[in-house]
């Protein structure tokens, strides 16, 4: 056990090194430069633009400032060329207005995909199953930000409320109470928009699932033993059809950066994916790549904690 | 069984405390209700997030919406735009110049040529009126003694990927003594006055590079480099405009910490300082000093004519007492720097440009990331507070949902898009202001391929395309034609300019007339060069896109074979914009108000790759011109010799100037600008935008509880 776990660790940090040097040449192979050099913008001369590119050190060659990149990133001091602040704490700060729309998210992915799932599978071949399967597979059709301007429409036309953006401006005079559920009500939507493809995706898993253990032998022997059906279901197919979905959580951990981009655009959430996404636009290298190396960081301990995971909570595995 | 209760249980629980949540959420039509204080709250929807907020640092639009309201410059374009004083009470143009007398010359009379003969040539002539009116504009004729200075002289060379670089070269100029005029108001053409009196000759800037002397090891490349900018250097026949602002006394900065002419020179000194890489550095390099003559009075001299210099006193002034040296030390202190990063620490990197703090009507209060900039009234601002309590600067990216927000009254005002303006101007539940900008549309010819060097090949390409066609279409109408460079809102635009009829079959004529005839496959071709090229824009535009298919349509219709393609922007810039290496591209310009110089667009030193006259345009008498208003002083001279420019860049027809989009801007109804007299009764005024400026006014803004009664109109 010991050994696996240096040597999952010692592969993946050496991982984490050429993703980042990919991550480095894609990105500086990308056609563009920061919009700071703006050869269009009558305003700036030849001059104007020779000192910003020397100040970012886009003048040097690619390993040097791969170098300026990695020594930056360890010492903190890593600025992002939009502005001239530290990465690391803008990072931090979006990453917390991320969080509780994640968490929102999967609150309402994996308190909704379970019941759905599982009703779904016991009565197989009903009403309920047959509508929830086509319900499934139109919101895993129909894009998401689709879905979502149909419904900010619906919502804003209909019930004349503001949903755009973390909270309602204008409104610190009110009590905290209204303030408290503003921000819930504007945390509801994105976040329900966010969490639709996943309930669609995972209560077809969970259906699945449920459908493979009810055929084991051991579901057909606790029937036989004359168990209760409630019993039989929660506790011996619904135990066991849950293994897999414990490994999922692993695979959960990245989409704290990119899983939310689309969403946070449209809902002018100021979250982790924006960052990325408005750094991208303004060949912000520096936000860009730390942010990259962050989510290969994350994909990586997601691996690892599904590994982890997998071999704690099912006792055939045994990790060497 | 409990697991089941649970499983249903919950998520119920989950979406319930979710949807309940929109019960207490305010709507557009009961903003105010128990919360009075939104009546004094504007909000405000854009795209962008700020990125800066420092004025000398930003180039974006939405930092520069922020740095307006909260840093005041010294002056500012009023209503009938022309410079106002702003943190400068007034102002006053004056001028000093400068006669080098090189050793060896020699005077009309045969005599050598000495700094003390040619004052007295001068005072002689101007006491015996043979200068006329010159007479009374010099105050002074004086000897200035010969001197050495030593300097680095700066040159941009491409390096292999064809990107600037800048190197340096230091020297050393070895100046010759020189006759000082002083004079009260700029005479542009001074020199031209004096050379009957001291002789053509003395006035030649050739012989002038003798002076200048590259220091330590320099090559010939470098002489020849110092040699080619000896009218820089050392110029023989010197104007040194000079700019005197008189500060007003009553200013502070939002911190209580007065304004005085210190930071008008920290101001000049931070925006040249490298470390800080501004992006106006440029806007200053006709200043040769700025001088701090006492508290409340700032002498700018600059090295030459140049008239729009003025229009950079308008940046927003920064506090010294915040940003210099030390506090810039303590705060990398505080911030426990080392190294590099200590070294670099610039104004860029400060907090100051996250908290900025000026003189401005609104002070900074906060401001979440790509979430919003919030800014207060200034209660101590010299013009008075403004009306606006609170601001908020909403960051919203999507352009849908902007709408969307504005409706459900969570902000008060946004830029409609074209489609959506024409229905709010007749929806009574908002009010929307809409206004010309300055940008306009166009389709460059690259003039240096031989298919485009005939005048009456551009002009009938230009008389295909149905420009009001493409404004209904492409705009919703929300757009007028322009027949040149200037921009609709500027004193500068010719509107006597007639614009280039839709004349497809004029253009056939004219095409014919050139020796065009149609060819086996139709398409027009001369000595059996077929009439046919590439148009290419940018991806992402689909205004653009849509030029690009109208105009390959309505030239395929006359016998023109045009192949179109949209590229990314970076693409579309380096390997063809900038390389010159295009046949005809669909772009537009965006520029500011009041400036009326177009040297870097057209003159044709501006046409080599990287430069902006990539259309290659190249014409002695626009040249001449363009020259011509730069260096000239007096505000109606200046504005009838660009307008001159306009027609003649018109009449070439190096583009096809297309149109110039009109802005919508939607706002709440009840919004309005107060109007006091000098009694103190207020009256309600529309809200309107003076030169495409919508906000304009913003100060006076007010957000009334029931909709309000204007004033009478006219």
């Amino acid at each position: 056990m010991a050994r696996f776990l240096v040597r999952a660790v010692l592969v993946r940090c050496g991982l984490l090194v050429v993703i980042s040097i990919i991550a480095f040449a894609v990105v500086h192979l990308a056609p563009g430069e920061p919009s700071e050099v703006d050869p269009m913008n009558p305003l700036m001369k030849p001059q104007d633009i020779a000192r910003i590119r020397a100040a970012f050190h886009l003048d040097e060659p690619f390993y040097a400032q791969y170098f300026y990149w990695l020594r930056d990133l360890a010492t903190g001091e890593l600025t992002s060329f939009k502005d001239g602040q530290p990465v690391l704490p803008r990072i931090w700060e979006r990453f917390q207005n991320s969080v509780p729309l994640f968490l929102t998210a999967m609150l309402i992915v994996w308190t909704l995909a379970f019941p759905t799932g599982i009703r779904a599978a016991i009565t197989r071949g009903s009403r309920f199953d047959r509508g929830t399967t086509f319900g499934a597979y139109l919101l895993i059709s129909v894009p998401s930000f689709f879905l979502a301007y149909l419904v900010i429409l619906w919502v804003v036309n209909t019930f004349d409320v503001p949903v755009i953006g973390m909270r309602t401006f204008g409104f610190e005079g009110a009590s905290p109470l209204r303030v408290g559920m503003d921000r819930l009500w504007h945390l509801a939507i994105p976040s329900l928009m966010a969490a639709l493809s996943g309930v669609a995706v995972l209560s077809r898993y969970v259906r699945s699932q449920m459908l493979e253990v009810s055929a084991q032998d051991y579901v057909r022997t606790a029937r036989a033993k004359g168990l209760s059906e409630e019993r039989v279901v929660y506790r011996h197919a619904l135990r066991n059809a849950l293994l897999p979905f414990v490994t999922l959580f692993g695979f959960l951990i990245p989409g704290l950066i990119g899983g939310s981009v689309i969403v946070e655009q449209i809902f002018a959430w100021p979250g982790i994916g924006r960052l990325g996404y408005e750094a991208i636009l303004a060949r912000d290298f520096p936000v860009i790549l730390t942010l990259n190396f962050f989510a290969a960081f994350l994909t990586l301990l997601g691996t690892f904690v599904s590994d982890v995971l997998y071999a704690v909570v099912d006792p055939r595995i045994r990790l060497e | 069984m409990t697991t089941k209760r649970w499983l249903v249980a919950i998520p119920f629980v989950v979406v319930t405390a979710l949807v309940q949540s929109a019960l207490w959420v305010p709507r557009y039509e009961t903003q105010g209700a128990g919360n009075p204080g939104r009546l004094t709250t504007y909000i405000d929807l854009g795209i962008g997030d700020a990125k800066i907020l420092n004025p000398i640092l930003s180039a974006d639009s939405a930092s520069s919406q922020v740095t307006q309201l909260v840093f005041d410059g010294l002056i500012d374009v009023n209503e009938d735009q022309q410079w106002k004083g702003r943190l400068a009470e007034r102002w006053e143009t004056t001028e000093e110049a400068y006669l080098t007398v090189l050793p060896g010359r020699t005077l009309p009379d045969g005599s050598p040529a000495t700094a003390a003969a040619v004052a007295g040539r001068v005072r002689a002539a101007l006491a015996s009126g043979r200068l006329g009116s010159l007479a009374e504009r010099v105050q002074a004729v004086e000897r200035v003694p010969a001197e050495t200075r030593e300097l680095e002289v700066s040159i941009v060379e491409a390096d292999a990927d064809g990107q600037p670089v800048e190197r340096k070269i230091p020297a050393r100029i070895d100046a010759p003594e020189r006759v000082k005029l002083s004079l009260d108001r700029v005479v542009s053409d001074l020199f031209e006055q004096l050379a009957p009196v001291v002789g053509e000759g003395l006035l030649e800037q050739a012989g002038a590079e003798a002076y200048l002397k590259p220091l330590g090891e320099a090559g010939p490349a470098d002489v020849a480099a110092l040699a080619a900018r000896s009218a820089e250097l050392l110029p023989v026949a010197e104007h040194n405009p000079v700019l005197t602002f008189a500060l007003r006394r009553d200013v502070r900065f939002h911190d209580g910490h007065p304004f005085d002419a210190g930071d008008v020179r920290f101001t000049y000194e931070a925006i040249l300082d490298p470390k800080n890489i501004s992006p106006r550095t440029s806007s200053y390099e006709p200043v040769k000093r700025l001088e701090v003559v006492d508290d409340h009075t700032v002498r700018v001299v600059y090295k030459r004519l140049y008239s729009p210099a003025i229009s950079a006193w308008s940046m927003g002034m920064l506090p010294e007492h915040r940003m210099n040296g030390e506090a810039l030390a303590r705060e990398a202190e505080r911030r426990g720097l080392t190294g590099e990063a200590r070294a670099r620490f610039s104004l860029r990197e400060s907090e100051t440009a996250q908290h900025p703090i000026g003189t401005g009507p609104f002070r900074f209060v906060d401001w979440q990331r790509d979430e919003y900039v919030h800014l207060a009234r200034n209660t101590d601002h010299w013009n008075g507070p403004p009306e606006m309590e609170n601001v908020y600067l909403r960051v919203v990216p999507d352009l849908v949902t902007q709408e969307v927000e504005f409706k459900a009254g969570a902000a008060d005002g946004y830029s409609a898009q074209p489609h959506q303006a024409a229905r709010y101007r007749v929806d009574p539940r908002y009010q929307a202001v809409s206004t010309p900008t300055n940008t306009y549309g166009y389709v460059a010819f690259n003039l240096r391929r031989p298919l485009f060097q005939d005048v009456r090949v551009r002009r009938a390409l230009a008389m295909a395309i149905d420009v009001d066609q493409l404004i209904e279409h492409v705009l919703y109408g929300e757009g007028q034609r322009v027949s040149g460079p200037y921009y609709v809102n500027t004193p500068y635009y010719d509107w006597d300019t007639p614009l280039v009829p839709y004349d497809p079959e004029g253009a056939r004529r004219l095409l014919a007339e050139a020796g065009y005839t149609p060819g086996p496959d139709g398409i027009l071709a001369k000595d059996g060069e077929r009439l046919a090229f590439k148009l290419i824009t940018n991806n992402g535009n689909p205004q653009r896109k849509a030029i690009m298919t109208v105009a390959q349509d309505a030239w395929r219709s006359i016998g023109v074979a045009v192949v179109t393609q949209a590229f990314e922007w970076t693409v579309f810039l380096e390997q063809f914009v900038n390389a010159l290496e295009f046949d005809a591209v669909v772009l537009g310009w965006t520029g500011g108000d009041l400036d009326p110089d177009l040297f870097q667009l057209w003159h044709s030193s501006e046409t080599n790759p990287y430069q902006l006259n990539f259309a290659g345009y190249a014409s002695p008498e626009a040249d001449a011109l363009i020259e011509e208003i730069r260096i000239e002083y007096d505000e109606t001279r200046q504005n009838a010799l660009a307008k001159r420019l306009h027609r003649l860049i018109a009449t070439d027809q190096p583009y096809v100037f297309l149109y110039s989009a009109r802005a919508t801007y939607v706002l709440d109804r009840r919004l309005a600008i107060v109007e006091r007299d000098a009694s103190g009764a207020e009256e309600f005024r529309r809200i309107e935008a003076i030169y495409g400026r919508i906000n304009f006014f913003f100060e006076r803004w007010r957000k009334l509880a029931q909709d309000p009664v204007f004033a009478e109109e006219g």
